[in-house]
């Protein structure tokens, strides 16, 4: 396989709640190399949220290391987080998070947008990743106007645009009928052989099937970690 | 700096996006700003135009020009402190003149003696015009006043000195005796007495909106005297060398004056020395304290019009909370959400300000079109003004709740319902 992507090591994240200490995650030792399609599961509580935020790069660990693509993380400012969101992850939500009042283009090339891309190169790369998902036919349509699995490709399409170092997936069928999570993941399983990261946040066994290695949260901690070869 | 441009470009774009999806809420967040830019634009013009008429009615007394009365314009004196003092005599001006004559550095060109009543009244046949400015004067007199002759011509010095029964009269008593016009070569009754107009005065307008110059009417010494009688106020108007200093020239009339009445060094002064500097000086503190109030208490409303967007602004960032959350997760700063929430409080006020100043310009129209007396000047600098406060206002009034949204946290963001 190829580099690391995602070096975690020692990761712990404790929340206050009033009196008492809630460790979110405790002591998270994961690596995730270049082209690795993966699911991180576990029952909710387990910290599998907390995991995928501290991944993502919209929260930092209170203690330990993470190295992304090389970068330390953990040392980053706001600003520079948001770089990194930007160029190095690529986001897929259970509820979708396009913004109702853009059409599809629009909603696609927002992150673009904050790279300081100009509208040309924007809108061409924008086409190139509806394309990919089969929506560029849809792409002056607003999110309204679309089906439920159709709306989830064009917010792949926008996880794509940056050609991000990984994509992190969250639930991204959770909020979809079964004929329809099934095309998602044959779009996941596209991107993957495409030379893609792709780590999905999952509570469905049929799911994480799907990916080549299962991570088991529990309590803050990895409890299994297989990778299989199909 | 391109990159820059890129993302203001597209939150201007975003921000007109978000007005436009709310429509009635854009309206009547902007409809504060659009009321206190129109009552600050429309007090700034007033306060202009009381400014220019006021300029214009100083003008109208002539820059150059001195008035040696019995009262002050100004002074606050006792009534019978003026009462008791003698009263000017015409011949005064030509022992001025003889003075100034000899002394080649004098500061007074000329001296012209005037006589005037404030209630005469002049008829020419059926018809009768009340509260006539009458003024007895001099041939010089126009080399002292500011107004043309629009018809006719003034009297000469041969009618001045052969006290003829002619006059020179103001717009107004023109018009009222004279409707359809030919005022000149007709004989109009004074007191009884005939008096053949030789000119008319091009229209001047009120002085302060309290007295009409344009109802005066101008006719020899001698010949005043022959209808209104000898015992009547008697004004000395002083026009100065061009480029006089009119504290200098002031200093020389009353020294002049002093021996004209032969006063002893320890008497104090009989006389009073009159000039629109003088008003000037009087009523610009006036003038200064309407304007500093009148802004003030309309700068209020402007301000609950910046607290309404304020108000407004905080319930957008926190309806708009998982939006946020999403545009940092996408990659964007907290400049970019600040400016973004910025951009669209300054848009609302920008577009209300507009709107307000073309209000305030249709109002304005309006009330110069019913009311050509009030003079309401609408400049350039006004509009710059405006549109510069209706911006400042946005910057204001959105930062507490553009920074607001920039400091949340994206991951709390995501999840808020």
């Amino acid at each position: 396989m190829g580099s690391t992507i995602i070096r975690m090591e020692d990761i712990s994240r404790h929340y206050e709640m009033g009196e008492e200490l809630v460790r979110a995650l405790d002591g998270i030792d994961l690596c995730f190399e270049k082209g690795e399609y993966s699911a991180i599961m576990g029952p909710s509580g387990s910290g599998k949220s907390t995991l995928m935020n501290i991944m993502g790069c919209l929260d930092t660990p209170s203690r330990g290391r993470y190295e992304l693509n090389g970068q330390n993380v953990e040392e980053m400012d706001d600003d520079e987080l948001a770089r990194v969101r930007n160029r190095e992850i690529g986001f897929v939500f259970q509820t979708f998070n396009l913004l109702p009042r853009m059409n599809c283009l629009q909603n696609v090339e927002l992150p673009l947008i904050y790279a300081g891309i100009d509208t040309r190169h924007r809108k061409e790369r924008a086409i190139a990743a509806l394309e990919r998902v089969g929506l560029a036919d849809r792409m002056h349509h607003k999110p309204t106007e679309l089906s439920g699995g159709q709306i989830q490709r064009v917010a792949i399409a926008r996880a794509l645009i940056n050609t991000p170092s990984i994509i992190l997936a969250d639930e991204p069928t959770g909020n979809l009928d079964t004929a329809t999570s099934n095309d998602i993941m044959q779009i996941f399983e596209e991107l993957w052989k495409a030379g893609n990261t792709i780590i999905l946040i999952t509570h469905e066994e049929d799911i994480a099937q799907c990916t080549r290695r299962t991570i088991r949260l529990r309590d803050g901690r990895v409890e299994s970690d297989i990778k299989r070869s199909t | 700096m391109k990159p820059f441009l890129n993302e203001t470009y597209e939150s201007f774009r975003m921000a007109w996006e978000q007005i436009r999806s709310q429509r009635i809420r854009s309206f009547l967040t902007a409809l504060g700003v659009i009321i206190g830019i129109v009552s600050i634009t429309m007090m700034g013009t007033a306060i202009s135009g009381i400014d220019k008429g006021f300029e214009k009615s100083l003008s109208m007394l002539g820059y150059d020009v001195v008035y040696i009365q019995k009262s002050s314009w100004t002074s606050m004196d006792d009534w019978w402190i003026y009462r008791n003092r003698p009263d000017l005599k015409t011949s005064y001006a030509e022992t001025i003149n003889g003075i100034v004559e000899g002394d080649g550095d004098s500061l007074i060109e000329i001296a012209v003696p005037q006589m005037s009543t404030f209630n005469a009244s002049a008829s020419y046949r059926d018809r009768s015009i009340e509260q006539v400015y009458a003024i007895g004067s001099t041939a010089d007199y126009m080399r002292t006043a500011s107004g043309d002759i629009e018809e006719g011509r003034f009297f000469m010095r041969h009618e001045e000195l052969s006290a003829t029964m002619v006059c020179v009269i103001g717009s107004e008593i023109a018009e009222g005796l004279f409707p359809g016009g030919g005022a000149v070569g007709k004989t109009i009754r004074l007191k009884n007495r005939n008096c053949r107009v030789i000119g008319v005065f091009r229209k001047q307008g009120k002085f302060l909106g309290l007295f009409s110059f344009d109802n005066q009417l101008l006719m020899p010494l001698d010949s005043f005297r022959r209808v209104f009688g000898s015992n009547r106020y008697v004004t000395m108007r002083i026009k100065l060398q061009e480029g006089a200093a009119i504290e200098e020239a002031r200093d020389e009339i009353r020294g002049v004056m002093r021996r004209v009445r032969q006063l002893r060094p320890a008497e104090k002064d009989d006389f009073a020395i009159n000039e629109q500097q003088a008003f000037k000086q009087q009523l610009d503190p006036i003038k200064n304290g309407i304007a500093v109030a009148g802004l003030f208490i309309t700068g209020m409303s402007l301000f609950v019009g910046a607290i309404g967007i304020m108000n407004i602004t905080f319930v957008s960032v926190k309806e708009r909370t998982r939006e946020i959350g999403l545009r940092k997760a996408l990659g964007a700063r907290r400049r970019t959400i600040l400016m973004q929430f910025l951009i669209e409080s300054v848009t609302i006020c920008l577009l209300g300000g507009a709107v307000g100043l073309l209000t305030a310009l249709g109002m304005t129209a309006a009330i110069s079109a019913f009311l050509p007396e009030f003079p309401l000047p609408f400049s350039p600098a006004l509009v710059v003004l405006s549109l510069g406060v209706s911006v400042l206002t946005g910057v204001i009034s959105g930062f507490a709740p553009a920074l607001s949204a920039s400091r949340l946290d994206p991951a709390d963001s995501l999840r808020y319902e």
